[in-house]
């Protein structure tokens, strides 16, 4: 960890005008500082910021310095966004983490988390290692070949596929943008991972339908049960009207790196049977335009066979 | 830079650079060494200490940084009384090592505080926390034991 | 009374594992690591370290700390670091940075620039397979290769062509980590030329004499502490940090502490290697074993210091067969040190010899228990020495009762989307002993202690020493005191080979015999209480046989008759005649169900049973623990845990998000039983080893399950979801 000033900012202009590095929860910031990935000088503790409540007027608004636990807990908030929250990393986590945070984390790749190794996100121009080397856990899709890492984020999975929108504050004052604008695949900027300029701060993420969210779902495939990133998850919301698909809202995690919405596959959807047979064949749409490497071309079929499960959850199709 | 950290019912005054996580403060600095440092990334467990009543991981907190009372496993037992957790622990052999009990302890007190009794819901809540000499089946069983025993205290009350 | 008496200690936050000792001005140290896996450090640039706030002292090769030679009488030749330029693996400790505080040390040691001379390294062990060399196998006498073969069978290829049926497959294993909580680590404090040491280790009195010889001291200026130990699983025999801190100690002339991050825990210190095994197996259509050929290879560091002994470890000693050609080779790599983890040899031997005993049963359309009972062995092939009390037959007997295994079908089952299968294996650890020297000390005011310098890092030996103490000393156990984990304690309670339970309780029935004899004598010695009567002991008290009417005396008033605080003997005992007249070992049965979703394939293990014969069982509750956590730890041997390397050598998985192992969620109720029959043939205290039998077979039974349950073989560990995805 190189050495640093904390500040607690008591307003929300003070903290955006700084040249701040934000620290919220903690759970990523302090990790990277330890591990000397990231190096602020300026680092202002936002958690006295007022980015807090959650209410249910006008579509689904949260502060984005809830904590993960306190979101997940409360009954306006729609499944694929609990579940998305209560199958993310521990108990203890969730304690700590905001959600504003948990949008902003960074990538797992072991090699950006390495900083003896080449990352292009981490240290521009340095290469990838992750393109040759072990890179089971990597993305399958918006890759490019100056970084493979996959965002890591359930929530921001959920978010996708119901349309959340970001409200953020900044120098220049406010604007509100949807989460499916706000981040950037790696492309020949790696290092660039969002919309957030300097100083920039998201204060609330607001969920514009709450009623096709009803019947939603997330859907988290891992090696163990619990405490461990996605290698494939599917957020699905549904509306299946007298046997078919009338609505359907689908983004994958783990597979991408940024939250993957599919939206061929939701048009794939409309008007279908809502059947397995029928799921399967949208799903195939999924895959498209997939990039395996060398150790992940399971995520192809494995991102195929959740979508399918997630539909089937969603239409009382599959015993958990 | 000065901070004043509430643990364990005391005020502790202590001067520490922003960069120093709870953990180290409070092992280092303070003394109190029942959190343990077993990974400092947030993903053993070992350091889970509860911050305004709420588990936390301190390896991933920094000290300056924390302004609710803090406890930690050796705020739990008084007047050389054992938590109802403390005693399950021991009771049901949920321990080999040792190492990994303190954080282990943190959570199992904040599982029977929100009443988690299910063992699918005792597992998913413990997850948090490894244990590699595999003592699973038996914290589940101190989980759940001492939360029966809470209960029960709290009905006769 | 609960199992273990450091339980109170433990569950309160106030037992202190080596870091937890607070020592006045004790400096902090952090090491620096290669990193590239073969070649020279060419140069180390350490002004910037050496001038950031806080910094004491930096030691590299360059610089090194003065250290001296040491052979470690288990692990021979022990590596010390700093001592020259040479860099054998990726993750080598090449520099050590003390500070004043822990913060300072670690942003110091961030600011070396190191230069290497690079040399080609070689990483692959799939690659090495083909130049392979024959390899002394760990912890074994036999030669690498070696056969039985019946009268007039010329070779095993002949024995295997002549079976009715044959399988021949090749397994797979990863390389793993102790990955025990507690990272290595050290406080050294200097005081009058003397040097104790806190260390988390698995017999202080071992890891003393590595640091007397290292530093150059006499051995009883050096005193090793581990009261209590953060696990050790085999990973901490030795204590490298101990010897940095003790050293810079010395040089700075204040405590040093030391302590490996958990990422360097896996590159720092010694892992299991990784193994490729083949095995073929030849039977009669009734299922007898005509020929069991088991070629293993190892990987390796280059001067082959450990190699992981699974053919040696398993086919040489399990089943009833008329021929049996075993051998081992090794593929020398730049790649961490290897060394002793939970059941060598029998962890991932058993993998494959049990998987391939199951693949043998389905070509054979038997039942995979009826198989293995079918060559039920009553002593190793081709010895004459009976195992001295083998009750295989009875734990599968009582374990597929248990586990309902009559409910199992060949294909499986299938309940909603997920599909059910169960597997089972057989379990298998040499019973053993070393040398162990144990002190029982009677006290005036009526109570005892029982010591000896070892350890206990959660294994439940300390229990043991009260339990049996408390037994040989007639005496409840609340006035036993047992202690472990200073090497100034008599020598004995080594962790390790699941030998202590045999070796430190038998010596302790020793002492306590003695001492009675001791008390005895001073009871009825002219000064004593008992002069000119006969004299027996019971009860804690000295009884006189001819005079009924006499009031017995407790051993304290005895004691305090004579004016002594304390009377105190020590037993020794050693492994002797008993191994030239029997085999020995503990056996089990392995039951596991899983679940596979058939969909995503996700594995979970739902049901979990062993049932084991390890001799007369001490503490049952501590025992069972023990044997459940071992085979929480082939469940993850099979589905979680794995190193993995780049093609630099580098090490890929080394935190706890990312070497995977298994979680709460991850683990079902898990049952244990014992078939309980003391063997007294290998000591009088009648048990065996029971501290890392729990795992072996274990995977095996899961890989055998995720068959049963998909048709799916997959024959390497772990499995992952992705080896049974069709598309």
């Amino acid at each position: 960890m190189r050495p640093f000033e904390l500040t607690v900012p008591a307003t929300v202009d003070e903290a955006v005008a700084g040249g701040h590095t934000f620290l919220a929860g903690g759970t990523t910031l302090v990790d990277l500082m330890k591990l000397d990935v990231v190096a602020p000088q300026r680092v202002a503790d936002i958690t006295a910021l007022p980015f807090h409540g959650i209410s249910t007027e006008d579509g689904l608004r949260i502060g984005a310095l809830e904590r993960m636990s306190d979101v997940a807990a409360h009954p306006g908030v729609p499944a694929a966004v609990t579940r998305a929250l209560l199958l993310s990393a521990s108990q203890q986590l969730r304690n700590m983490a905001t959600i504003g945070g948990n949008l902003m984390q960074r990538t797992r790749c072991g090699y950006f988390r390495d900083i003896t190794m080449p990352c292009n996100k981490r240290r521009p121009g340095s290469g990838c290692a992750a393109l040759e080397g072990n890179n089971r856990m990597h993305a399958v899709l918006g890759t490019s070949r100056h970084c493979v890492a996959t965002h890591a984020s359930d929530l921001a999975v959920a978010l996708v596929a119901l349309d959340a929108e970001l409200r953020i504050t900044g120098p220049d004052g406010g604007r509100t943008v949807p989460l499916t604008d706000f981040y950037r695949t790696p492309g020949e900027r790696p290092d660039i991972e969002n919309d957030l300029g300097s100083g920039d701060l998201v204060t609330e993420i607001v969920i514009p339908y709450p009623e096709l969210a009803a019947n939603s779902t997330y859907v988290k495939i891992r090696d163990r049960q619990s405490y461990e990133f996605a290698l494939c998850s599917v957020a699905a919301a549904l509306d299946v009207r007298d046997g078919v698909v009338a609505e359907a809202r689908i983004a994958a995690g783990g597979v991408g790196t940024i939250p993957w919405r599919l939206p061929g596959v939701e048009a794939a959807l409309r008007g279908e049977p809502a059947t397995e047979a029928a799921f399967t064949a949208a799903a195939e749409i999924a895959t498209h335009g997939t990039t395996p490497l060398a150790h992940n071309g399971f995520k192809v079929p494995l991102l195929k066979r959740t979508l399918v499960r997630a539909l089937l959850e969603l239409t009382g199709g599959d015993e958990r | 830079m000065d901070i004043a950290l509430q643990i364990n019912g005391t005020t502790e005054h202590l001067d520490v650079s922003p960069g120093v996580t709870l953990l180290d403060a409070l092992r280092e600095r303070l003394g109190i060494t029942g959190p343990k440092k077993g990974c400092d990334r947030g993903q053993c467990g070992a350091c889970t200490v509860h911050i305004g009543g709420r588990t936390a991981l301190s390896c991933l907190t920094l000290a300056a940084t924390v302004r609710q009372p803090i406890t930690t496993v050796e705020g739990l037992s008084t007047h050389d009384q054992l938590h109802p957790v403390q005693r399950a622990f021991a009771d049901q052999d949920a321990l080999q090592c040792g190492f990994c009990t303190p954080g282990q302890i943190m959570s199992a007190v904040a599982a029977t505080a929100q009443g988690i009794d299910d063992p699918d819901e005792v597992r998913e809540f413990m997850s948090g926390n490894l244990c590699r000499c595999s003592a699973y089946p038996n914290i589940v069983a101190a989980v759940r034991s001492a939360g029966s025993e809470e209960r029960r205290t709290d009905a006769t009350v | 009374m609960t199992a273990r008496p450091d339980a109170p200690l433990k569950v309160t936050g106030s037992a202190t594992y080596a870091l937890d000792n607070l020592v006045d001005r004790a400096a902090h140290g952090f090491l620096l690591l290669s990193t590239v896996a073969h070649g020279e450090v060419a140069s180390m640039d350490v002004d910037a370290v050496r001038s950031a706030p806080g910094v004491l002292g930096v030691y590299t090769p360059f610089e090194p700390l003065a250290l001296h030679p040491v052979t470690s009488p288990l692990l021979g030749p022990m590596w010390l670091p700093l001592q020259d330029t040479n860099v054998t693996h990726h993750g080598q400790p090449i520099g050590f940075v003390v500070a004043e505080t822990f913060e300072q040390a670690r942003d110091a040691a961030g600011l070396a620039a190191v230069t290497y001379e690079e040399r080609q390294a070689a990483t692959s062990f799939a690659d090495g397979l083909a130049s392979a060399v024959d390899a002394q196998p760990a912890a074994s006498e036999a030669p690498p290769s070696l056969s039985v073969l019946a009268d007039g069978v010329a070779s095993i290829e002949d024995a295997l062509d002549a079976s009715d049926v044959t399988i021949d497959a090749t397994y797979e294993t990863a390389p793993q980590n102790h990955a025990a909580m507690e990272p290595h680590s050290a406080v050294a404090v200097w005081a009058d030329g003397e040097l104790t040491v806190y260390t988390g280790n698995q017999a202080s009195h071992l890891v003393a004499a590595d640091l007397a010889g290292a530093l150059g001291l006499p051995a009883d200026a050096v005193q090793v502490r581990n009261p209590v130990v953060g696990g050790a699983f085999g990973g901490k025999a030795t204590s490298m940090p101990a010897v940095l801190a003790a050293a810079a100690a010395r040089e700075l002339g204040r405590p040093v502490k030391a302590a490996l991050t958990r990422e360097q825990v896996f590159t720092a210190t010694a892992n299991r290697p990784a193994t490729v095994q083949r095995i073929a197996l030849g039977a009669r259509r009734d299922g007898t074993l005509a020929a069991v050929r088991h070629d293993s290879w190892s990987s390796a560091t280059p001067d082959l210091g450990f190699i992981e002994p699974t053919s040696h470890g398993t086919s040489r000693e399990w089943y009833r067969t008329e021929n049996l050609a075993i051998s081992q080779k090794a593929v020398p790599l730049n790649i961490p040190p290897a060394t002793f983890m939970r059941a060598p040899g029998e962890g991932p031997g058993s993998f494959a010899l049990e998987s391939a005993i199951d693949e043998l049963a389905v070509a054979l359309a038997m039942d995979p228990i009826a198989l293995r009972t079918r060559n039920n062995s009553t002593a190793p092939p081709g010895e004459d020495l009976q195992w001295s009390s083998k009750h295989l037959d009875e734990c599968f007997e009582v374990g597929a009762a248990r586990f309902g295994w009559e409910r199992r079908s060949p294909d499986g089952r299938v309940e909603g989307d997920w599909l059910v299968g169960m597997g089972t294996a057989t379990a298998m650890f040499p019973g053993l002993r070393f040398p162990a020297t144990v002190g029982v000390t009677l006290h005036a005011d009526d109570t005892a202690t029982v010591a000896a310098s070892g350890a206990d890092p959660g294994t439940g030996l300390l229990g043991v020493l009260g339990i049996v103490g408390a037994e040989s000393l007639d005496l409840d156990r609340d006035r036993i005191t047992p202690l472990l984990g200073d090497s100034r304690l008599p020598p004995g309670g080594l962790s390790g080979g699941s030998t202590a339970t045999a070796s430190a309780g038998s010596a302790t029935m020793v002492a306590a015999g003695t001492v009675i004899e001791q008390l005895l004598a001073l009871a009825t010695a002219p000064d004593g209480p008992f002069h000119g009567r006969e004299v027996g002991y019971a009860d804690g008290s000295v009884h006189a046989l001819d005079d009924t009417d006499r009031a017995p005396m407790t051993f304290g008033e005895v004691l305090r008759s004579t004016g002594r605080d304390s009377l105190g003997a020590t037993g020794t005992t050693a492994p002797g005649e008993e191994m030239a007249k029997h085999s020995f070992g503990s056996w089990g049965a392995q039951f596991c169900e899983v679940r596979v979703h058939r969909l995503t394939r996700e594995i979970r293990v739902s049901r979990l049973l062993g049932v084991f014969d390890a001799g007369r069982i001490i503490n049952p509750q501590a025992a069972r623990s023990q044997l459940m956590g071992g085979m929480i730890w082939g469940v993850s041997a099979a589905l979680h845990e794995g190193i993995e390397f780049g093609a630099d050598g580098r090490v890929t998985n080394r935190d706890l998000a990312d070497y995977l192992l298994p979680v709460n969620a991850d683990i079902p109720d898990v049952d244990v039983r014992f078939v309980e029959h003391p063997d007294t043939l290998l000591s009088d205290l009648g048990a065996r080893g029971l501290g890392e039998i729990g795992l072996v077979g274990m995977a095996a039974a899961v890989a055998n399950a995720v068959h049963n349950a998909t048709g799916v073989r997959v024959r390497r560990i772990p499995i992952r979801l992705e080896d049974l995805l069709e598309d």
